[in-house]
């Protein structure tokens, strides 16, 4: 097998939907939940009282064992305004959306080919030689040893990464209501739209 | 530690005795009690803790919100928290200190 190979066996197409798809969903479940937190804030109301009115107002006065000492003195009067039912949305708490921004697939491999080729050549020759008084012997022997070793190796490691950044993003547009204001106590009544 | 704000919903209904359970589990996870209403509490808490509280019985839902500063009471929302912030960490200051110091 070869090195491109296994470079062409690295499922991205397969990885890249995957986790295309992962993100689809993790956004879809953040939004529901996104959209669950805006109906419990439209939902939650409480009584808000817009002003107080702590007026001061000087009592001076002197204690009954110093008569001729004068204390300054003060009355608070407070005005509670009346409170008005207001929704936790329309106080300003809104709730927090998430986009996934970045999305990253990194893919490591490492692959190793190793050949290793050995060979050993051993070649002898032996001569023996006689002679006698009517003739003569001679011998030759030789011999050839070859071998050869060969070895080879490989292997294919990976590993793969996938990272994904969220970050808190502004509602959309459509999702949150708008505010419209109508001040009737001005007189044309006066419209304000807010979001 | 990235505080991060949610609102808390129980599950049956807003009871006393809930709230200050959920409040208490709260307390217990290191977040802090910026608000209570009658759907729930309104609190600060690690991202990281937010499953032990949403998973608890006694929660119906739970979701991140983030204050609007143009809000018709953010201004207001915003006292009331920090009021409630600091009265809470000058708990915790005491009782890190211990009683003697």
């Amino acid at each position: 097998m070869g090195v491109g190979q296994d470079l062409l066996n690295v499922p991205f197409p397969k990885m890249i939907y995957d986790m295309a798809m992962a993100i689809a969903k993790g956004q879809l479940a953040l939004d529901k939940s996104s959209v669950n937190t805006l109906k419990i804030l439209a939902n939650t109301k409480f009584d808000y009282i817009p002003e107080i009115t702590e007026t001061l107002t000087p009592r001076p006065f002197s204690p009954p064992s110093k008569p001729d000492v004068t204390i300054t003195g003060v009355d608070v009067h407070t005005d509670i305004s009346p409170s008005a039912k207001l929704t936790l949305l329309q106080a300003g708490i809104v709730p927090t959306f998430y986009q996934f921004t970045e999305s990253i697939i990194e893919v490591k491999m490492s692959i190793s080919s190793k050949t290793e080729t050995s060979s050993s050549l051993d070649v002898g020759v032996e001569v023996t030689a006689s002679a006698d008084f009517l003739f003569g012997s001679a011998s030759v022997s030789s011999h050839v040893n070859y071998s050869t070793a060969s070895k080879y190796s490989y292997s294919v490691d990976g590993s793969s990464l996938l990272r994904t950044t969220l970050k808190p993003a502004p509602p959309p547009q459509r999702i949150m209501p708008r505010f419209i204001t109508v001040n009737a106590l001005e007189s044309p009544p006066k419209i304000t739209f807010s979001e | 530690m990235a505080l991060q704000m949610y609102i808390v919903a129980l599950r049956n209904g807003y009871s006393e005795e809930a709230s200050r359970d959920v409040q208490r589990l709260v307390r217990q996870c290191d977040g802090y009690i910026l608000m209570v209403t009658r759907t729930g509490p309104l609190i600060a808490l690690d991202d990281s803790k937010a499953g032990v509280i949403s998973k608890h019985p006694l929660v119906g839902f739970m979701g991140p919100v983030t204050l609007n500063p143009r809000g018709i009471a953010a201004e207001r929302l915003q006292r009331i928290f920090a009021e409630n912030l600091s009265k809470q960490l000058e708990i915790r200051n005491t009782g890190e200190r211990g009683p003697d110091s």
